[in-house]
C-alpha cells in the first residue's frame, strides 16, 4: 500500500514560490495501474520525482508499506530506488553507449545480482518486450523510438520492482506505438505484479486504468475510479 | 559490465575528444618525465662531483696569481699557527721561483711563441714594458721548493693541472735542504738529463733524483727540488707562495676554512676544494631547481587538463548520471565510474608521455646543461695560471669539464614514476569532478529536453 499524506513541494523562483506539490493525499492499493493526469504544469511530474525519491519534499510524508520514504537517509534512499522503483521515462532516457542488453542489466548490477544472472534476465525481459537478438546488442541509437521504450520498459521492470512509475510513457510515440506500448505495459505489470503510476495527458489511456488522479496548480482535483474498459 | 569496464569504455565513447586528450596530458606527462630525468641526472652528477671532493685548503698570498699580480709572500710564523690548529693534520709548503738563462744551465723545453713574448712585453716577465712584444724573450724554467713531492697531485700547486707520475728515479725528500731535483720529463728530454744527471741552478750543482711526468707540457718543463733548498738558494728563507691544509675530516673543512681566514686575515687568499666543487656544480643546482618546478608544473598542468576534461564530462552527461542514480546507485560508484575512465585516459597518455620522455630527456638534458655552463663559464673563472707559474686550479677545472658531461638514462624507475604520475594526475584530477557528481540530482532525468 502507498500512502501520501498532505505531500508538499515548493520552488523558490525569484521572489516567487511556486507551488509544484500542495498538500496531495491518495491511497494507492497494491498492484494497481493508476493513471495521473493534468495540464502540463499541474504538477505531475513532481509529483512522480517524490514518489520515485528523485527528490524530497518540502512537508508531507510517502508511505510505502507503513515505512516514511521522505525520511530515508540517502544510502536508504538509493536502496528503495534500486529495489522498490522501476522508472519509464517519455524520452526514455537509455545510456547512450550502452547497447540494449546492458541498459537492461544496469539497474540489477545496484542490488548485486550476478552477472550470469542479469544476461539472462536482461535476454528474458527484453524477448518478453518483443526485441530480437540483433537488436538486444544494438546502442539506443540505432533502435527506433518504440524499441528504445520497449528496452526502458525492459529496464524498468529487471529488479522485479514493486512500483513502476512512467513519466508520459508514450507521449514521444505515435498513436498506434503508443497503445502497443501502453498495452504491454500494462500486460507486463499484470505478469509481474507491479503497481504501476503513469502520468498522462492521454485521457484515452487514462480511461483505461484503475484508478486516475487529476492534478490542478498541483493540487489533487479529482479522484475517480475507472470502469475497466481496457 | 560494471562501473569499471563502464568507466574503461567511456575512456573510448569519443574518439575525437580521447586523441586530443590523450596528446595532450601525453605531452604533460612527457614532459613532466623528461624534467624528472634531467632532474635525476643533475642530482646524481652533483653527488658525484660533491664526493670526489678531498678536505684540503688552499692558502695563497692574496694578490697573488701565479707570477702575475703582487702581495707578500706567506711566512713560516703565519704557517705554523694554521699547523698548529685543531683538525689541521698536515701542511704542505711550496715556494715557486723560475730560472732565466743566468741562473741556470737548463734550456727551457717550451718555446715563447706569440703569447710568450706579448706577455713578456706587457711587462708581466719583467719585459721591456708597453705592449710592444719581447723578440728576446726565451720562458724561463720554472723550480718549486716544496715540503712533499709525493703529494703534488692533490695540492696541484706543481702540476700544472695534470697528475704526478714519477718515470723513473726516486722521489725527493721535501724535508731536506740537499741539492737534489726532480725534473720534468720535457725539460729532461730537452736538456739530455737522465736519473743521476747534474745540472747547474743558482749556481749550485744539483743531482737529478727523479724523471717525472705530470702529463702537460707546463707542468714537464719544471723543476722540483726541497722546499728549504729553494728558499736558501733563491734568497727568500722562510718564504712560502702556495700551502695545502689538510684537514682531518670533510666535517670540519668549512670551520678550519674559517678558521686559517681568521689566522691570516687579509694577507692570504684561502678556499677549500669544497668551495671550489661548489661553484663547479651551483650552475647544475639551478639546473636541478629548474627542472623541479618544471616537473611540478608539468604534472599540475596535466592534473588541471584532466580536471577541466572531465568536469566538462560530467556537465555533459548530467542526464546520464541522473539516470543511473535514479536506478538506485550511489554516488561512490560513479566517482569509481568516472575515476576509471579518467585513469584509463591518463595511463594511455602515460605510455605516449613515456615514449615522448624517452626520445626527448636526454637533448633536454644535455641543452639545459650545455646553455647553463655557457652562462656560467664566464662568472665561475677562476684564477688560471700564471705565466712561467703552476696553476693551483686545475683540479676544479677538470670538475668543470666533468660536470657538463651528463647522460641521462630512462629506467624502470622512470617508467613506474610516469605510471604513477598519470594516476595522481588521474586521481587529483577527477576528484574536482566528484564534486559535479554529487551535485547532479537524480530528478534532473525528469527533465525533458
Amino acid at each position: 500500500m502507498l500512502k501520501v499524506k498532505d505531500l508538499k513541494r515548493y520552488f523558490k523562483s525569484g521572489d516567487v514560490v511556486v507551488k509544484a506539490v500542495d498538500g496531495v493525499s491518495f491511497e494507492i492499493p497494491d498492484g494497481k495501474f493508476i493513471s495521473i493526469i493534468g495540464q502540463s504544469g499541474s504538477g505531475k511530474t513532481s509529483l512522480l520525482s517524490l514518489l520515485g525519491a528523485l527528490d524530497k519534499p518540502t512537508d508531507g510524508a510517502i508511505e510505502v508499506d507503513g515505512s516514511d520514504i521522505t525520511k530515508l537517509n540517502a544510502n536508504s534512499l538509493n536502496s528503495y530506488r534500486a529495489n522498490t522503483i522501476g522508472f519509464v521515462f517519455q524520452s526514455y532516457n537509455l545510456v547512450p553507449n550502452l547497447t540494449a542488453i546492458e541498459n537492461v542489466m544496469l539497474p540489477m548490477e545496484f542490488i548485486k545480482v550476478a552477472k550470469t544472472e542479469r544476461l539472462a534476465r536482461a535476454r528474458e525481459l527484453l524477448a518478453e518486450v518483443g526485441l530480437s537478438d540483433d537488436q538486444m546488442d544494438r546502442k539506443p541509437g540505432k533502435l527506433s523510438g518504440g524499441q528504445q521504450q520497449r528496452v526502458a520498459i525492459a529496464r524498468a521492470l529487471a529488479n522485479k520492482p514493486k512500483y513502476i512509475l512512467a513519466d508520459e510513457p508514450t507521449g514521444n510515440l505515435d498513436s498506434d506505438t503508443g497503445r502497443k506500448i501502453f498495452n504491454l505495459l500494462h500486460d507486463l505489470t499484470k505478469k509481474e505484479k507491479t503497481t504501476i503510476i503513469a502520468v498522462t495527458h492521454d485521457l484515452s489511456i487514462a480511461g483505461k486504468t484503475d484508478q486516475s488522479f487529476r492534478l490542478k496548480d498541483g493540487k489533487l482535483v479529482n479522484s475517480s475510479v475507472a470502469k475497466k474498459k481496457k | 559490465m560494471n562501473w569499471f569496464s563502464r568507466g574503461v569504455r567511456n575512456a573510448f565513447r569519443n574518439a575525437t575528444r580521447t586523441t586530443a586528450l590523450v596528446v595532450i596530458i601525453g605531452l604533460s606527462i612527457g614532459l613532466a618525465l623528461s624534467m624528472l630525468i634531467a632532474n635525476q641526472a643533475v642530482s646524481q652528477k652533483i653527488n658525484s662531483v660533491k664526493s670526489s671532493v678531498d678536505n684540503t685548503v688552499s692558502i695563497f698570498p692574496a694578490g697573488l696569481r701565479g707570477f702575475a699580480g703582487g702581495g707578500t709572500p706567506l711566512t713560516q710564523s703565519q704557517l705554523k699557527a694554521v699547523s698548529s690548529e685543531p683538525h689541521v693534520t698536515k701542511l704542505d709548503e711550496t715556494l715557486s721561483d723560475r730560472l732565466t738563462s743566468s741562473d741556470t744551465n737548463l734550456s727551457s723545453a717550451i718555446s715563447a711563441g706569440s703569447l710568450g713574448r706579448r706577455f713578456a712585453g706587457n711587462g708581466f716577465a719583467g719585459g721591456n714594458g708597453g705592449f710592444a712584444p719581447n723578440f728576446n724573450f726565451t720562458p724561463p724554467v720554472t723550480v718549486n721548493g716544496t715540503t712533499d713531492p709525493t703529494n703534488l697531485g692533490s695540492s696541484s700547486a706543481t702540476t700544472g693541472g695534470g697528475s704526478f707520475s714519477l718515470k723513473s728515479g726516486s722521489v725527493i725528500n721535501g724535508l731536506s735542504d740537499a741539492d737534489v731535483a726532480m725534473v720534468g720529463s720535457a725539460l729532461a728530454a730537452k736538456n739530455n738529463l737522465k736519473v743521476g744527471s747534474t745540472f747547474t741552478a743558482y749556481n749550485t750543482t744539483f743531482t737529478v733524483s727523479g724523471i717525472f711526468s705530470t702529463g702537460t707540457k707546463f707542468g714537464d718543463n719544471q723543476v722540483i727540488m726541497p722546499l728549504a733548498t729553494v728558499q736558501r738558494l733563491s734568497g727568500q728563507v722562510g718564504d712560502v707562495t702556495a700551502a695545502t691544509a689538510y684537514v682531518d675530516s670533510i666535517i670540519n673543512l668549512s670551520s678550519v676554512t674559517s678558521k686559517i681566514k681568521q689566522i691570516l686575515g687579509s694577507s692570504a687568499d684561502v678556499t677549500n676544494s669544497e668551495q671550489q666543487a661548489q661553484t663547479a656544480v651551483s650552475s647544475l643546482q639551478s639546473i636541478q631547481t629548474v627542472s623541479l618546478y618544471s616537473l611540478v608544473g608539468a604534472v599540475i598542468a596535466g592534473a588541471v587538463i584532466v580536471l577541466m576534461s572531465m568536469v566538462m564530462i560530467v556537465r555533459e552527461r548530467r542526464r546520464e548520471i541522473g539516470i543511473i542514480k535514479a536506478m538506485g546507485s550511489s554516488n561512490l560508484r560513479l566517482f569509481g565510474q568516472f575515476m576509471a575512465e579518467s585513469v584509463t585516459l591518463t595511463l594511455i597518455a602515460a605510455v605516449l608521455g613515456i615514449i615522448i620522455g624517452t626520445i626527448t630527456s636526454n637533448p633536454i638534458t644535455q641543452m639545459l646543461v650545455s646553455n647553463s655552463s655557457t652562462g656560467t663559464s664566464v662568472k665561475a673563472a677562476g684564477p688560471g695560471g700564471g705565466f712561467g707559474f703552476a696553476r693551483h686550479f686545475g683540479g676544479l677545472a677538470a670538475l668543470r669539464g666533468d660536470v657538463s658531461t651528463i647522460h641521462a638514462a630512462v629506467g624502470y624507475g622512470i617508467i613506474g614514476y610516469g605510471l604513477l604520475a598519470a594516476v595522481v594526475i588521474a586521481i587529483i584530477g577527477t576528484l574536482a569532478a566528484t564534486y559535479f557528481i554529487a551535485q547532479v540530482r537524480p530528478a534532473e532525468v525528469m527533465r525533458v529536453e
